[in-house]
């Protein structure tokens, strides 16, 4: 494996049975994701696209094919080992933001560094460093349903960052806001990755989110259409 | 953030699952105590006045009396026994008795029936549930004295009445037929029937001297303990104590076997209760436990994927219901503590439906009806509590950390 490959998939496929039917949700997939990569997955749906994140996050294993997270072999991993990496190495942006409703912004930012054990003084200072720098300062004790999509997608951006993971897989971040709060988390996801080097892989069919992208990975029906760099 | 807090904030997502999960706990305390408590005050009574009416809570009695009875076995150290018996604490009383069965004859009749020699000195209202219940004359004086003291409907079948006459026939100590005379001093009524048809009390020295006794010699010595719940512990220090095994310490239960087989018979019924409370408010917290869980399937899965192990989901539904269980202990203490004073104090009066003598194997049962709960069986009660509202938990909080995260999150 090369030095900086976070991510490594190597033939890694995914089938489901629906009913009769075998569906190859990715099939034979092989890229690399490195330190700092600003990756597009694109396609239209049932492309693979979630699959694909699943399989990196650890969601899901591969019905063939091997996926490498930092070198380790996720599908031989025991669930907890899984969810400890999940924990400690892979930041998650879903698209319904999935907040904890329980939670204030601050509580849910907080909930990773609660888990990983990290100390009440740490936390309070990594967590508000993080709220201020997605722009939520001052909403800390809002509950997810007194906040708009934006700021639910900024918490949840604060949330996968916070605890500096080794990549940020997000799914389709910017399908439940409006286009005004879309530019404006694009705008803060490039910027972290470009200030702080966090690694983001999105999953996509927005236009905007691929303008940004340095790496478009297109795929269709399971399979890796084009994949292309930008300088 | 702590995941207790977490599971706090959990419970009020939906306040009136919360309220009506709480309010079922807490019922189920008040019904548990209501049901435990109900049983235990009969049970205490039952055995306390049937521990006044000869016997004791514990006897002592000549090993072998209480199979075949009979007045040719007895105690020669009575008082003695008394003595050493009045020094163990926790004895409240001891006295020396004679029972045995008798024929009374008046002038005209004659019936079969038992009677209890006693010392009218030492005997009192609380030790003697006779004394008690005279509703004419009184006790007789002295224990040498002619006096008897008999049941109500003793006096009806012979047709006597204070200071009449009867003849008592019995055997005495060499197994001869003997018969004397004794003077009628007062009348009681227990409102056991079997008792007040059947039973004389006579004075211990006049009866001694009938049955060729010598001096200290008794049937038994009838020992009433202040907690009767002690009785088999009681025992035990007394066998210690007396060390002779030509005598032999029984309890109630053994010395009133059908009492206690009542007493077996009606826990086992209670238990029964108890367990279909039980339940009943596992289902409650099952059924909202799961639903709750249910609904979060998406956000148990978000909260995996972001790390959170399936065994900390695991804790986090545990640790909900532990909380419903504090909730629901609490609110049932609160809403008991005034019915169980009430009850405990004024009780429900059901004189009007079963009358003033409703008795049961032989035993006079109060029909004013009261709760007591000792300690000991409050403790279970909320223990077994908490622990079934635990234990309803489980199988939810195993369901919330198995559903693979890729699945939950598919939920909608």
């Amino acid at each position: 494996m090369e030095d900086h490959a976070i991510v490594r998939l190597e033939d890694a496929s995914k089938y489901y049975r629906q009913g009769q039917m075998e569906v190859h949700a990715v099939d034979g997939l092989s890229f690399d994701i490195h330190k700092g990569d600003f990756t597009a997955l694109c396609g239209p749906s049932g492309s693979g696209k979630t699959t694909v994140l699943n399989l990196i996050g650890g969601l899901d294993v591969p019905t063939s094919g091997k996926v490498f997270l930092e070198g380790r072999d996720i599908g031989l991993l025991s669930r907890s080992k899984i969810s400890a990496i999940r924990r400690d190495r892979i930041g998650f942006v879903f698209q319904a933001y999935n907040l904890i409703p329980v939670m204030t912004a601050y509580e849910n930012a907080a909930f990773v560094l609660s888990l990983q054990g990290v100390s009440d003084r740490e936390c309070r200072d990594r967590v508000t460093a993080i709220l201020k720098e997605v722009g939520l300062e001052g909403l800390e004790n809002r509950r997810p349903d007194e906040m708009s999509g934006g700021q639910q997608q900024r918490v949840a951006i604060a949330r996968a960052i916070v605890t500096r993971p080794a990549i940020v897989l997000a799914d389709e971040p910017t399908a439940n806001v409006d286009s005004a709060n879309a530019d404006s988390l694009l705008g803060l996801m490039e910027r972290l990755n470009r200030e702080s080097g966090v690694t983001f892989l999105f999953s996509t069919h927005d236009q905007r989110v691929m303008d940004r992208a340095r790496r478009i990975i297109r795929l269709h029906d399971g399979r890796i259409e084009s994949d292309e760099v930008f300088n | 953030m702590k995941i207790s807090n977490m599971a706090w904030r959990n419970l009020w997502r939906r306040k009136r699952r919360t309220y009506i999960t709480v309010l079922s706990i807490g019922f189920g305390v008040l019904l548990s105590v209501t049901f435990t408590g109900m049983a235990y005050d009969s049970y205490t009574k039952m055995i306390d006045t049937s521990a006044v009416m000869g016997l004791g809570h514990v006897t002592i009695e000549p090993r072998g009396y209480n199979d075949s009875p009979s007045l040719e076995k007895r105690l020669s150290d009575a008082a003695g026994i008394r003595e050493q018996l009045l020094e163990i604490n926790g004895v409240d009383s001891a006295l020396e008795r004679i029972m045995g069965q008798a024929m009374f004859a008046s002038a005209g009749k004659s019936i079969g029936g038992a009677f209890i020699a006693v010392d009218p000195d030492m005997e009192s209202v609380e030790s003697n549930l006779f004394i008690r219940s005279i509703v004419e004359g009184g006790l007789f004086s002295g224990q040498n004295s002619q006096g008897a003291l008999v049941g109500t409907r003793v006096a009806k079948k012979l047709n006597i009445d204070i200071g009449k006459k009867l003849i008592y026939t019995t055997t005495d100590a060499n197994g001869e037929i003997i018969s004397e005379i004794a003077r009628v001093s007062g009348i009681f009524k227990t409102g056991v029937s079997e008792v007040d048809g059947s039973m004389i009390i006579l004075p211990i020295d006049r009866v001694r001297s009938s049955l060729g006794y010598e001096a200290e010699d008794a049937t038994l010595v009838s020992v009433v303990v202040r907690d009767q719940r002690r009785s088999d512990e009681m025992r035990d220090i007394i066998m210690s104590k007396l060390r002779n095994p030509a005598w032999e310490a029984l309890t109630w239960r053994e010395t009133q076997a059908d009492l206690a087989s009542i007493i077996t018979l009606d826990k086992s019924g209670n238990i029964i209760i108890q367990v279909l409370i039980g339940l009943l408010i596992a289902a409650g917290i099952l059924n909202t436990l799961l639903m709750s869980v249910m609904e979060r399937t998406r956000e148990f899965g978000v909260m995996m994927a972001v790390g959170m192990s399936p065994f900390t989901l695991f804790r986090l539904v545990i640790i909900e219901s532990i909380w419903y269980a504090i909730l629901g202990l609490c609110l049932g203490v609160l809403i008991t503590i005034p019915w169980y004073a009430f009850m405990y104090l004024h009780g429900i009066d059901f004189t009007g439906m079963v009358g003033s003598d409703y008795s049961a194997s032989g035993v006079l049962i109060d029909p004013v009806m009261k709760i007591r709960l000792y300690r000991e069986s409050a403790a279970w009660i909320l223990t077994a509590l908490f622990t079934l509202t635990i234990l309803s938990g489980i199988y939810p909080a195993w369901r919330a950390g198995r559903v693979p995260p890729v699945e939950s999150l598919k939920e909608i």
